[in-house]
C-alpha cells in the first residue's frame, strides 16, 4: 500500500483536460489528486510511543512533600503502635515473649526505618542557588579572518552552552590573540557603553593561563569571587559567579563565565572538555597556516 | 589520499581508509572495530551535593544503602507473617490488637519497599545502578562511506562523546540517510559485515524512526525489548531528531534531516541535563548558513526549524 501511494505521489495524472477517460476513473481521480497533495508529507513514525510516567512526574513536582513523607508515615505509625498497645490493655513492656509484642517490635522497627530514610532524604536536598545577572554589555565580536567552518562551530558551541548550562560569557583566545568574544562582557574603561576588549597577550602571560596549560586539564573556578586570579579576567563581568578555563590543545584557551555559583555540573564539565578537544582539532586544522590580524581595540 | 589517522583522544584512534575520491553507486562500507575504553562511569559525586549531615551507611563497600529500606521491608514483612502463623498456637489466641498491629506493619513494609523507587525521582538522585555490558552483543563501529572526511570526523567524534559522557552503550546517528553505528548492537549473525549498514537502514525504515517529530524517551523498557536491533538488556532509549533547517522560500518542509538514537542498559539513564546536551549535539548536525557583515561582526543567519 505504501508503495502504491508513493507511486501516485510522484506521477501527477493530468485528469482535467482528458474527457476521454472512463467515467469511474474520472470519479476516482479527483480523490487521488487531492489525497496526493495533502498526504505528501505523511511519513510518520510507526513504532511504540513512550507512556507518560505519572509517578516520576508527580514526585519531581512535589519534591519537598515526598522528602518528608517517610518521616510522617513512620512517626504516625510509631504512635499508632503505642496507642494500640495501651488501648488493648497490654503492659508497655519491650519483651518478645508474646506474639503481640513481637509483632509490635517488628512494626516499630519498620517505622524507625522510614523515619531514618526520610531524614536522609531531607539532608541530601540540593541547595537552590539563585542566578546573578551579569553586569555588562552584550557583545558578539568575531575575528573577521576566521574561515566559515570555524565560525559556525564556535557559534554552535556558544549556542549549546547558553542553552544548556548557566554560561553567559564566552571568550576564546588562540595563538595569543582573541578570536571570539560572545555574551556579556565588562564595560570598557576607556569608552562607555562599549564592551571591554580582551588583552590576549596579558592573559597569555598570566598565572591562570600558565597553570591551565601546564596541567593540560580543565580548571573549574566554582566561586570566582574567592579566587585572586580573578583579576586576570577583567573582560568578564565583575559579578561573574563561576568560570571554566578549558585549554584548547597547547595554543588556545576558552574562558566560560557562568551566572551561578557552582553552576556547572560534572556532566557540563565533561561535555565542555570533550568539545574543547574537538574545537582544538578544528582550530589547528584551519588556523595554523593562516596568519590573522589582531582584533581591533574597541 | 593516504590513510588519515584522526586521533580523538589518546584512548581511541580511528583510521579512515582510502579510496573515497570517487563516489560509487553501490554502497560500500568499512567496518572499523575499535577498542573503546571502559564505558562504565566512575561514580564521581556531584560537587553540589556534598551537604549530607546524616548518612545511613553500614560501612560495607559495594553495598548500596539506598536500597536498605527495601530489604528491611521484605525482611520484617516476612517475619511478621511468620510470627502470625507460627507464634501463637491456635487461631483463637490471636487478638484483634495483634491483627491491627500486623496490618499496620505489613502496610509499613509495603511502603518501605516502594521507598527506593520514589527516591530515584527526587532532585539530586544519582543512578545507583552501574552500566552493564549487554551479553551476546558485540561491539561495532561502522561509518557509511558516502560522507566527506570532515563529516566522518564529526560523526566519529559525536558518537565517541555520547558513549563517553552519558550512560550510553549503543549509539546510532543517521544524517540524510547516512549512518554511523557504534557500540554494542544486536546484529544478526547471518548478515555479512558489508551488508550490516543496509540491514540497519531497513530496520530503521520498518519503524519509520527517521520521521520522529519530537524527542522520544523510553526510560523503562521491559525485558521483551523495543526494537530488534537493540541488544538484550536495553532499559532506556532516547531518539533525538536532528531538525531540518527549512529554506526561507519553502516553509512547508518539516521533515527531519536525521536522528540520534542512544540506548543504555540502566533505566532512567538520561536525565534532563543529558537530554539537553544531546539536543545541542543534534543541532550541530543541523544545517547552518551564515553571512558576513561588512563591519566584521558576524550575523548568523541560522534558520531553525
Amino acid at each position: 500500500m505504501e508503495a502504491g501511494r508513493s507511486f501516485l505521489r510522484t506521477s501527477p495524472l493530468p485528469w482535467a483536460p482528458k474527457r476521454t477517460l472512463p467515467r469511474r476513473f474520472d470519479l476516482a481521480l479527483p480523490h487521488i489528486v487531492r489525497a496526493s497533495s495533502s498526504s505528501s508529507t505523511e511519513k510518520r513514525y510507526r513504532g511504540p510511543k513512550p507512556t507518560k510516567d505519572w509517578v516520576a512526574d508527580w514526585v519531581s513536582k512535589n519534591d519537598d512533600l515526598v522528602r518528608s513523607l517517610p518521616i510522617y508515615v513512620g512517626g504516625v505509625s510509631l504512635l499508632a503502635v503505642l496507642f494500640n498497645r495501651t488501648l488493648s490493655g497490654i503492659a508497655p513492656v519491650a519483651d518478645a515473649s508474646s506474639s503481640q509484642s513481637r509483632a509490635d517490635l517488628l512494626t516499630l522497627g519498620l517505622a524507625v526505618t522510614n523515619i531514618l530514610a526520610g531524614l536522609v532524604w531531607l539532608s541530601i536536598r540540593p541547595k537552590t542557588i539563585s542566578i546573578v545577572d551579569p553586569e555588562g554589555i552584550e557583545c558578539q565580536i568575531v575575528n573577521p579572518d576566521l574561515p566559515n567552518p570555524v565560525v559556525s562551530e564556535l557559534l554552535w558551541f556558544w549556542q549549546s552552552l547558553s542553552d544548556v548550562t548557566c554560561c553567559r560569557s564566552l571568550v576564546i583566545v588562540y595563538n595569543s590573540s582573541c578570536i571570539i568574544q560572545l555574551g556579556f562582557a565588562a564595560e570598557s574603561l576607556k569608552s562607555d557603553r562599549k564592551p571591554a576588549s580582551v588583552d590576549a597577550s596579558k592573559l597569555v602571560q598570566g598565572s591562570l593561563y600558565h597553570g591551565v596549560m601546564k596541567s593540560g586539564a580543565q580548571s573549574y573556578l566554582a566561586n570566582l569571587s574567592l579566587y585572586p586570579g580573578k583579576s586576570e579576567l577583567p573582560f568578564l563581568p565583575s559579578n561573574t559567579q563561576a568560570a571554566i578555563l578549558q585549554p584548547l590543545g597547547e595554543k588556545g584557551i576558552a574562558v566560560i563565565g557562568g551566572d551561578t555559583i557552582r553552576g556547572f555540573t560534572t556532566s557540563d564539565q565533561a561535555w565542555i572538555s570533550l568539545i574543547g578537544e574537538k574545537l582544538d582539532a578544528t582550530l589547528a586544522k584551519y588556523l595554523d597556516n593562516l596568519p590573522f590580524a589582531m582584533l581591533d581595540r574597541v | 589520499m593516504s590513510n588519515s589517522i584522526v586521533s580523538l583522544s589518546p584512548l581511541s584512534q580511528l583510521k579512515i581508509p582510502t579510496g573515497f575520491g570517487t563516489r560509487s553507486s553501490t554502497r560500500r562500507f568499512s567496518v572499523i572495530s575499535s577498542r573503546l575504553d571502559d564505558n562504565s562511569r566512575s561514580g564521581q559525586p556531584n560537587p553540589q551535593l556534598n551537604l549530607s549531615v546524616l548518612r545511613f551507611t553500614l560501612g560495607i563497600p559495594g553495598l548500596d544503602e539506598s536500597y536498605l529500606p527495601r530489604w528491611i521491608g521484605y525482611g520484617f514483612g516476612s517475619l511478621l507473617v511468620l510470627n502470625h502463623f507460627v507464634g501463637s498456637n491456635s487461631v483463637t489466641d490471636i487478638t484483634s490488637a495483634q491483627l491491627r498491629t500486623e496490618a499496620l506493619g505489613l502496610s509499613l513494609a509495603a511502603f518501605s519497599i516502594v521507598l527506593p523507587y520514589l527516591g530515584k525521582f527526587l532532585k539530586g538522585a544519582t543512578p545507583m545502578d552501574q552500566t552493564t555490558i549487554p551479553e551476546g552483543s558485540e561491539q561495532i563501529f561502522m561509518l557509511s562511506e558516502n560522507v566527506s572526511n570532515t563529516e566522518k570526523e564529526d560523526l566519529a567524534w559525536a558518537t565517541y562523546i555520547l558513549l563517553r559522557n552519558t550512560n550510553t552503550m549503543a549509539v546510532l546517528i543517521s544524517i540524510q540517510g547516512e549512518l554511523c553505528v557504534r557500540g554494542y548492537w544486536n546484529t544478526p549473525t547471518d548478515v555479512s559485515k558489508t551488508d550490516l549498514l543496509d540491514w540497519f537502514g531497513r530496520q530503521i525504515e520498518q519503524f519509520g524512526i527517521s520521521d520522529v517529530k519530537d524527542t522520544l524517551y523510553f526510560p523503562q523498557i521491559s525485558d521483551s525489548g523495543l526494537w530488534d536491533i537493540l541488544p538484550k538488556g536495553t532499559r532506556s532509549v532516547l531518539v533525538q531528531p536532528v531538525p531540518q533547517v527549512p529554506d526561507s522560500s519553502d516553509k512547508t518542509m518539516e521533515t527531519n534531516q536525521g536522528f540520534i538514537l542512544v540506548a543504555s542498559t540502566i533505566s532512567y539513564a538520561y536525565n534532563v541535563k543529558d537530554r539537553a546536551w544531546i539536543g545541542a549535539l543534534a543541532k550541530k548536525f543541523a544545517e547552518c548558513r551564515f553571512v558576513y557583515k561588512l563591519n566584521g561582526s558576524l550575523s548568523v543567519n541560522e534558520r531553525r526549524s
